[in-house]
């Protein structure tokens, strides 16, 4: 079982199983490819510095629930202004996250794992989105649906493809709530 | 949002009413709850991204999760905006609105 994470004098120290590290590595795999973008950036080399292309101006909405949960709207209750706003904002928010899962993908390599407070934040990010992408498959959409799940602790709980994605959940969460608890530790250290 | 079961030392301090947000800036940020979330994530999301003390960081969270939402900063457009994308890429559900609008 992987170790919780801690903040000390040389960082934000964590070490995961080599299991645990395969399979957090193929969810992080799994965000990316959900979150690259289907068309190329812009080939004007100035356009494609400020993070705008072509693409951007044929933005929809996503299809699927799990990447609109990622790239929500920015706006309620106008579906034109915020698809507005997801033609400025989508293909730079994409490439965010895309990075932060990549860089996370490249720490969970090393065990144990030392943290800067950079790679810390890439890295809770990054469990975030994962969390948000399992929870759209369980169909969690209410915190009693959350609080149901939470006795799926151990292997001999899971019978099926959902028990065993909510295995894999409630593990991203003690994770991120591991790594979380030590950020916050080390914020108060430094104030 | 929900409670990491990796915790067990998480006290409720007492805090007096969070600094309402200035109503002569014309836009703000709401942050809207949501079942996946982490109350000790958003919580440190609000005291990293803005810089809010803890004890701010906390009664705006607490706030999204038992109202369902929460102006969580005004400003300008420009700026409120930018906070919105901001929070998206901590996966935070936040839009922005006028002041008065909803």
């Amino acid at each position: 079982m992987a170790k919780p994470f801690k903040s000390t004098r040389r960082g934000i120290t964590g070490a995961l199983e080599p299991g645990e590290a395969r399979l957090l590595g193929a969810l992080l795999d799994d965000v990316v490819s959900m979150l690259e973008p289907e068309t190329a950036p812009s080939e004007d080399p100035l356009a494609a510095m400020v993070g705008m292309s072509d693409a951007d101006a044929d933005a929809t909405v996503p299809d699927d629930s799990a990447v609109r949960r990622l790239l929500p709207d920015a706006v309620r209750g106008d579906d034109d202004e915020a698809l507005a706003f997801r033609r400025l904002t989508e293909r730079s928010l994409r490439e965010q996250k895309i990075g932060a899962l990549r860089s996370s993908a490249l720490l969970i390599e090393s065990s144990p794992m030392t943290l800067s407070g950079e790679q810390a934040r890439l890295l809770a990010q990054a469990l975030n989105d994962v969390r948000l992408v399992l929870a759209d498959r369980i169909g969690i959409e209410t915190e009693e649906d959350a609080e149901r799940l939470h006795d799926i602790a151990d292997s001999k709980d899971v019978d099926d493809v959902d028990s065993y994605l909510a295995l894999v959940y409630n593990f991203v969460t003690w994770l991120q709530e591991s790594l979380v608890q030590a950020m916050l530790k080390a914020v108060k250290l430094e104030r | 949002m929900t409670v990491g079961f990796a915790t067990g030392t998480d006290t409720r301090e007492e805090v007096g009413t969070a600094e309402k947000t200035d109503l002569d800036q014309p836009w703000v940020v709401v942050v809207w709850n949501d079942p996946v979330n982490l109350m000790s994530y958003v919580s440190f999301v609000f005291q990293s991204y803005f810089g809010y003390s803890e004890a701010k960081a906390r009664t705006l969270m607490l706030e999204v999760h038992e109202q369902g939402r929460s102006a969580v900063v005004s400003g300008s457009r420009e700026k409120v905006e930018q906070d919105t994308v901001a929070l998206h890429s901590y996966g935070l559900w936040a839009t922005f609105e006028k002041v008065g609008s909803e």
